[in-house]
């Protein structure tokens, strides 16, 4: 019983870092382009990463679920040349969780690099400096605060999602079975005390880690005055 | 031994669509002013010799090496044309130190450099500060000792004294004229006060409706060399009194200093107030006094 | 302004000073002037200029007899007389000009000065600014 709780919260916990961790690395670049890029459908990208913060999250499970299905060509190339079955498994949730927390991650990723002055790169590419060198140095060290934002809301979205883990993922124990996902399967098998449990600990850790992000960005702003 | 620019860029500006025209030759070494109206071209000037914006069509060459061609398809990027730029909000970067700030200019460290501007600039005090807690004069010197870490041949200012109060202004002129003087870059400075040029610059430029409209030193350029008059300046009309069978005209000049002139009605019938206006007299009228 | 078109007939230089002289019609008008490189340019004899000076520095005579070392005397006819409380205008025709000269009105009312008075007006030399004609005179260099 306790060991199947806290494998439960290691499933969550696993799903929350490592989509973090990943979104960390693809949305710092698509951040930066959508922040600068004068590309002319760029609206069409950004709609696109905004998408999950307006769809429900059975309409996005759905379509992965599909494209994960092996009667499709996605489906089918993966089970054939690289013999993975994605539907119903640890790393398919996790794809998914990616995908659906897209914009978590890159909005506020985004907005910092918007309102940071032109005259920042600028100056830097003046001083000699490549945009790689530019981005490291200059500008992700000044958006501090939203890099914060980015990941304590990517992980803490991670943690609470249910729809999309549910539809993809299913219900397996040590696989795909998540704490939210718990509490509702907790409930319906009445079993109260358990879900009492799986809600505290979700509770406490968002808003612990809410806490933690909103007092070290209040000591980013002390900070800069040294 | 010289910047050749011919350039021509359509831009947006507040009164609708411009064409920006240059073509001129500067001399390398010079500290050159441009001057005009906001709005005139002027920025966008400085920020086309820095590859910040790119021209539609020309030529721009500086000391022999081409750094924008539109039929040799050359455009060399800010990076590689060896320059420093002051920006008007000073750009610098708040993650960093002022020291810091010296340093990430450097494309090697040069410990003894940023020392020397650091000095130069008095900084000391500042060194291990970040750009919040300095005021406005002391980010300006930064930014300034900044655009000279790199020991750039050309060193861009764009209006570096537009946020400053009067008297930090002058203090702040001084400190331009003698880095230009102690370090030699070539220095173009953005400015639209008169009396900026005067004190910093032996050349300027005068960009209106972004084209040149007149160039030379500033006593050339500002006064009117088809009067024989000795003592002339140029001013403001603040404001015409009658009195009696004559007016009183004040007029405040790039110095701000005020003069009343007396005039007849035929003179002051096509002034009014705003107007730029030119007041001379000959050399035999003022009295001199030792103070 | 007063100003008077003619050309440039004699210069005379000492040092940087130099007294140039201008027929304006068949009239010699002096100025005095102190050189500099840029005036060198326009100022030569045979060229055209606007002798100018101011009202204020134009005195006024009449049935004047004797010496005077003003150089500039202008014979004219009054034509206008306005009287303020302390300075007074006085317009007059000379040639095809008008000259305007302001005066105390003490004077004015002293020499009783009145519209179709012939009256002699005079200026100093080195009161005399000469600019290049106006229509010659490109606004940008």
């Amino acid at each position: 019983m306790d060991s199947e709780f806290l494998q439960t919260l290691w499933v969550t916990f696993k799903l929350a870092a490592s989509t973090t961790v990943i979104l960390m690395i693809i949305g710092l670049p698509v951040a930066y382009f959508l922040a600068y890029s004068r590309f002319r459908f760029r609206p069409v990208i950004e709609a696109l990463v905004s998408m999950p913060l307006v769809l429900p999250p059975s309409v996005i499970g759905y379509y992965i679920l599909v494209a994960y299905s092996p009667q499709n060509w996605f489906g089918r190339w993966l089970n054939e040349s690289l013999g993975i079955r994605l539907a119903f498994s640890f790393q398919g949730i996790l794809i998914a969780s990616v995908i659906f927390s897209l914009p978590f991650m890159i909005q506020p990723l985004q907005n910092g690099l918007r309102a940071l002055p032109e005259s920042f790169r600028e100056a830097a590419y003046t001083l000699g400096k490549s945009k790689s060198q530019t981005f490291f140095r200059v500008l992700l060290p000044n958006i501090k605060p939203s890099v914060i934002t980015a990941i304590a809301l990517t992980f803490a979205h991670c943690i609470g999602e249910f729809g999309i883990v549910l539809i993809v993922g299913g219900n397996m124990p040590g696989q795909t079975r998540v704490a939210s996902i718990a509490i509702y399967d907790e409930v319906q098998s009445l079993n109260f005390n358990m879900a009492n449990r799986y809600a505290f600990v979700l509770f406490a850790i968002s808003f612990i880690l809410l806490t933690v992000i909103y007092s070290i960005n209040k000591k980013h702003e002390t900070w800069r005055m040294m | 031994m010289a910047i050749r620019i011919d350039i021509k860029k359509k831009m947006l500006s507040a009164n609708g669509e411009m064409n920006l025209d240059i073509n001129t030759t500067l001399q390398m070494g010079e500290l050159i002013t441009l001057f005009g109206p906001s709005g005139a071209g002027k920025t966008t000037l400085l920020r086309i010799m820095a590859g910040l914006v790119q021209p539609d069509s020309g030529h721009l060459e500086v000391d022999g090496e081409t750094w924008f061609d539109s039929n040799k398809k050359i455009n060399l990027p800010p990076q590689q044309r060896g320059i420093g730029f002051m920006f008007q909000d000073y750009a610098l970067f708040p993650n960093m130190t002022v020291e810091e700030n010296l340093a990430f200019a450097q494309d090697e460290k040069d410990n003894s450099r940023i020392t020397e501007l650091i000095d130069t600039f008095g900084l000391n005090e500042f060194r291990k500060r970040k750009p919040a807690g300095l005021s406005g004069g002391q980010k300006q010197r930064v930014a300034l000792a900044r655009a000279l870490a790199r020991k750039p041949n050309l060193l861009l200012l764009d209006e570096p004294l537009s946020a400053l109060d009067a008297s930090m202004r002058t203090s702040l002129q001084d400190e331009i004229a003698r880095a230009h003087q102690l370090f030699g870059a070539t220095t173009l400075l953005v400015s639209h006060d008169m009396n900026e040029v005067f004190r910093l610059s032996t050349h300027v430029v005068c960009i209106e409706d972004g084209g040149i409209s007149k160039s030379g030193s500033p006593e050339k350029v500002f006064s009117d060399t088809s009067i024989s008059g000795k003592f002339q300046v140029v001013g403001q009309v603040a404001r015409i009194d009658k009195q009696d069978v004559v007016n009183i005209v004040t007029v405040i000049t790039g110095s701000n200093m005020i003069v009343k002139v007396i005039a007849v009605d035929d003179d002051t019938q096509p002034l009014t107030e705003g107007d730029r206006v030119l007041v001379f007299t000959k050399a035999f009228n003022p009295i001199i006094k030792k103070i | 302004m007063n100003k008077l078109n003619g050309i440039i007939a004699n210069i005379q230089q000492a040092g940087s000073i130099m007294l140039v002289d201008i027929k304006v019609n068949s009239h010699l008008f002096s100025a005095m002037l102190i050189a500099s490189d840029e005036e060198n340019s326009w100022l030569k004899t045979g060229n055209r200029v606007d002798v100018v000076f101011k009202e204020t520095e134009v005195s006024l005579a009449k049935g004047l007899s004797g010496q005077i070392c003003l150089r500039n005397r202008m014979l004219c006819t009054v034509k206008d007389v306005t009287k303020g409380e302390l300075l007074s205008k006085v317009t007059m025709d000379f040639m095809e000009y008008t000259i305007v000269s302001v005066i105390t009105t003490r004077s004015v009312e002293a020499l009783t000065i009145q519209p179709s008075d012939e009256v002699e007006a005079m200026v100093k030399a080195n009161e005399v600014t000469l600019m290049r004609t106006t229509n010659l005179n490109a606004k940008t260099q």
